[in-house]
């Protein structure tokens, strides 16, 4: 990008500097640790699917979920059809796309709480480090511990702020130190300098997004690996939704999370990777294109994502 | 039940991500502006000193200050697609959207110098004109208070960067005069005094880009479009 046109300028070629001064082809190693943006692997990666054509995929080490031809039914109706994704470890993986695309029943497959429905059942398989999920012998209740849920609107128990942090560890068996147990869950949820002179106070009474991080608290005091949510912010206010935001983006150096979101800002601003899905005739939700969020909110792959992250479809 | 390692999230805000994103880019705005105002000094002294090697590394290292603009640019399109700023965030986004254009520019400017003095070096030793080192070190200067009021978002230093380009304006036309006199008396010189005349337009050129760096920095302290050097 050097300016041309100056008769006075003979466009020559510089001569090539010493060897020891050789610049890097790699370009120049300047940049400043403040500028990383946290979605930089992500991006890494994702620049790898585009450049290839591959579809994205993670080292094995990093990967916690693997989806393999994913479908999932209620009945005789198919609500996701064929999804294969990969989920990577501590990431945020966000799944959005229009009302009824079938991504928080895919959410919901992850650990097993689709189970609870008489007439769901799944085709394809879903891997957990490696595990199929729903191999026989694999325990819904040990899944649901390692992989744990939050839910749209605050659900706290009517009980007080310590009991529902408490409640899963003395369902689980844990006989340590509670009162660290309860204190620590509630510092990673953002919690403990607001409630800690009102541990025996009601849950109930909290605010919209001080319950949700409460649900917060309660679901890593059982020690997950992976955090769901499904749409945890669509009930709170705007401030209180990127006080959430920002919590995640602190517990994924801790735990892996997968946010279903229709808030298509909410998946741009908080996740490192979002998966768009949307339905087909028939109805069932299917993956369209998965990439960092980056890549999806500036340059994405496919015409149906850009249509509906730019509000044309949907 | 392993116990998690106690820590506090650190809770810097509502906006602590979008914020720390800014500051980084703020930093490589400010990283472009060093390498810009580096790369004059050196294309300055080769001038003078007639040093080809010097003008060279000046060529070489364009290289990096179009690498750096073009991470700026996709940090600043990504965080615009992602983060949703508005008001102040968009305007700060934007202004240093576009004083990195302009420096990317001025870098281009102390490349062309850099040649020319390649090309003066290869011609009969001819003093260089007084006001043409002045000229550059006045462009450092205004470059690097331009820089300092885009971080500061002062209103009061970005005016005062456009005011001193008047100063730059001035040591150009008393070159072209003193280049005129130069064609006349000594016409088997009319190389090295084009030349000379070529290296004092590209330092005009790039004072005026730094008072358009000022003029991004009233955008983003006040949000009014102002033309600094009518």
């Amino acid at each position: 990008m050097t300016e041309s046109g100056d008769p006075l300028t003979v466009e020559t070629e510089p001569r090539p500097p010493p060897v020891d001064e050789q610049p890097d082809d790699k370009g120049p190693t300047i940049r400043l640790m403040s500028s990383q943006l946290e979605v930089d692997e992500a991006e890494q990666i994702a620049a790898a699917v585009r450049d290839e054509g591959i579809p994205m995929s993670f080292a094995a080490d990093e990967l916690v979920f693997e989806l393999d031809r994913l479908s999932c039914f209620y009945g005789s109706f198919q609500a996701v059809r064929d999804v294969s994704l990969q989920v990577p470890r501590n990431q945020i993986t966000a799944l959005i796309g229009p009302s009824g695309c079938g991504k928080s029943t895919l959410l919901r497959s992850f650990n097993r709480m689709n189970d609870l429905v008489d007439t769901a059942r799944i085709e394809g398989r879903i891997l957990y480090h490696g595990v199929d999920l729903y191999a026989d012998g694999v325990d819904p209740v040990e899944v649901r511990r390692r992989i744990g849920m939050v839910f749209q609107k605050p659900n706290p128990f009517p009980k007080s702020i310590y009991d529902n942090v408490a409640f899963g560890p003395r369902v689980a068996g844990f006989r340590g130190d509670m009162d660290g147990l309860v204190e620590s869950s509630l510092r990673r949820a953002a919690l403990w300098d607001e409630v800690k002179d009102k541990l025996k106070q009601s849950g109930t009474a909290l605010s919209g997004g001080q319950q949700q991080r409460l649900c917060i608290a309660r679901a890593i005091a059982v020690e997950p690996d992976v955090i769901l949510m499904d749409e945890p912010c669509s009930a709170l206010d705007p401030i209180a939704t990127l006080k959430i935001e920002e919590l995640m983006r602190e517990l994924k150096k801790n735990y892996t999370i997968v946010i279903v979101t229709h808030n298509m800002q909410q998946a741009a601003r908080a996740s490192d990777v979002t998966a768009f899905l949307t339905m087909g005739d028939d109805r069932a939700g299917y993956l369209v294109e998965m990439a960092s969020t980056q890549d999806i909110f500036t340059r994405p792959a496919h015409r149906l994502t850009e249509d509906y992250i730019t509000g044309r479809f949907g | 039940m392993d116990r998690p390692a106690d820590r506090t999230p650190q809770r810097a805000g509502p906006r602590a991500t979008f914020d720390r994103a800014l500051d980084g880019v703020k930093d490589d705005v400010l990283r472009l502006g060093a390498l810009v105002e580096h790369a004059l000094e050196r294309a300055g002294r080769a001038l003078e000193q007639r040093d080809t090697e010097l003008a060279d590394q000046v060529r070489w290292d364009d290289r990096d200050v179009n690498e750096l603009q073009r991470q700026v640019n996709t940090e600043i399109t990504t965080l615009i697609a992602t983060q949703g700023p508005v008001a102040r965030d968009v305007r700060q986004l934007l202004a240093l959207y576009h004083a990195a254009a302009e420096l990317e520019r001025m870098g281009d400017y102390a490349v062309n110098i850099a040649k020319l003095a390649q090309q003066l070096a290869g011609e009969p030793e001819t003093p260089i004109l007084k006001q043409i080192p002045r000229m550059e070190r006045i462009c450092r200067e205004q470059l690097r208070a331009a820089m300092r009021s885009l971080v500061d978002i002062s209103e009061e230093d970005a005016r005062g960067v456009a005011a001193r380009d008047d100063e730059i304006d001035h040591l150009y036309n008393s070159v072209y005069e003193d280049a005129m006199q130069l064609l006349a008396v000594a016409p088997e010189r009319a190389r090295q005094t084009t030349h000379m005349l070529f290296a004092a337009h590209h330092l005009e050129r790039l004072g005026d880009r730094v008072t358009n760096i000022g003029e991004d920095v009233v955008f983003l302290a006040t949000g009014q479009v102002e033309d600094l050097n009518p």
